[in-house]
């Protein structure tokens, strides 16, 4: 409750903000110039042609004369608008560079700690050691590889080629008549039986 | 874009004060959003009493009724008491009219600026009020107390920070 008083409000507005506020200020009163003179010239415009009707040519050359010189001064002022909309624009940018810049700055600190935990050394360590596990790794493979003969990989190479051959023989078209009648007999079963795990067997043994 | 009258401003007895608490309620509270909806459409920010007297909303030609000054200071102080009114001076001759308040005015404008993607900007209040930038904006030509005010509840919020310079007075945007 007591911060009501003692709470020291921290602004968020920064000197530039402050001079941009200043140049706009500036830009605003010859902004409001500008409009007086223009309004003034629309009128000294309309008086010239009252005069003309009216005959007084001198007159109204000398107001015309008037006219011009506010028309030049109204393209200064155009001139100077344009001269403070550009320095409030310039600040803008810079203030905005600024930003990269601490922006820049907060991503290279982060990366330096990044890089500080992973040394150079260590990673070498850390790829060393990969590669001695690989090629433990390999020394096993080897050993374990090493069990299987000659033969045998040109067994397994054999029966590779055969899997792939057998994928796209052709098969013999479906006959249209109908199977003969078979009687079942029980006696052939066993004999399938073994002529199945007759190759199974060979495989054991290779 | 012509006003539109509500019914009641034909009806010749709207004019006089209604004796009956409920009926003179009812027709308070036709006034008030009539007086509001008025001021709306002329755009119009500061009302002193007599002048009111004679706008058409309190004197209607056609019918040839007009509200009292006594009437008048009775709507107005009932729309004081709803908060869109405040007087300007002790003896309530002029007023600060807000059919807007100041909340959905600095609503209006931080919506602006944040869809022209002008937040973290600068302004001067001339700018926002009467800038060429603001032509279309419905807050164009606001006067500047009803702005200041404006912008003080979108400070209260932490959206601005009026900054106050020697001549004159800006506002940034966050």
């Amino acid at each position: 409750m007591g911060n009501i008083f003692g709470r020291k409000r921290r602004t968020r507005v920064t000197e530039q903000d402050r001079a941009i506020l200043q140049l706009k200020q500036q830009r605003d009163k010859l902004k409001q110039y500008q409009k007086k003179i223009t309004l003034q010239l629309e009128k000294e415009r309309l008086l010239a042609k009252q005069l003309l009707k009216d005959g007084k040519k001198e007159k109204a050359l000398l107001l015309l004369k008037k006219k011009r010189y506010q028309d030049q001064l109204l393209d200064k002022t155009e001139n100077q608008i344009g001269n403070l909309e550009r320095m409030v624009q310039d600040i803008e940018f810079a203030q905005i560079e600024m930003k990269v810049i601490k922006g820049l700055k907060v991503g290279n600190d982060c990366l330096k700690k990044v890089h500080e935990v992973m040394s150079i050394e260590e990673v070498e360590r850390i790829l060393d050691e990969t590669q001695e596990a690989v090629e433990y790794q390999r020394q096993i493979d080897d050993m374990l590889a090493g069990s299987l003969t000659q033969e045998d990989e040109d067994a397994v190479l054999a029966e590779l080629e055969a899997i792939t051959q057998g994928e796209d023989m052709e098969l013999p078209e479906v006959p249209s008549e109908p199977l003969p009648e078979v009687p079942k007999e029980p006696e052939k079963e066993p004999e399938r039986e073994r002529e199945k795990s007759k190759p199974r067997q060979e495989m054991l043994a290779a | 874009m012509s006003f539109e009258w509500p019914w009641q401003y034909n009806f010749p007895p709207f004019f006089t004060l209604q004796p009956n608490v409920d009926t003179r309620q009812k027709q308070l509270a036709a006034w008030c959003s009539l007086t509001l909806s008025y001021c709306r459409h002329r755009k119009l920010y500061t009302l002193d009493v007599m002048e009111a007297q004679e706008s058409p909303v309190f004197n209607n030609k056609k019918i040839e009724r007009k509200l009292s000054v006594e009437a008048i200071q009775v709507v107005f102080e009932e729309l004081r008491k709803k908060g869109n009114l405040e007087w300007m001076d002790k003896n309530k001759t002029r007023c600060l009219i807000m059919w807007r308040r100041p909340e959905e005015w600095g609503k209006l404008i931080y919506q602006w600026v944040s869809r022209n993607g002008m937040v973290n900007s600068v302004f001067t209040l001339y700018e926002l009020s009467n800038g060429d930038d603001t032509e279309s904006e419905e807050f164009h030509g606001l006067e500047e107390w009803m702005l200041l005010r404006s912008l003080q509840a979108l400070q209260t919020e932490g959206k601005a920070e009026i900054i106050s310079m020697d001549d004159g007075k800006g506002v940034k945007f966050f």
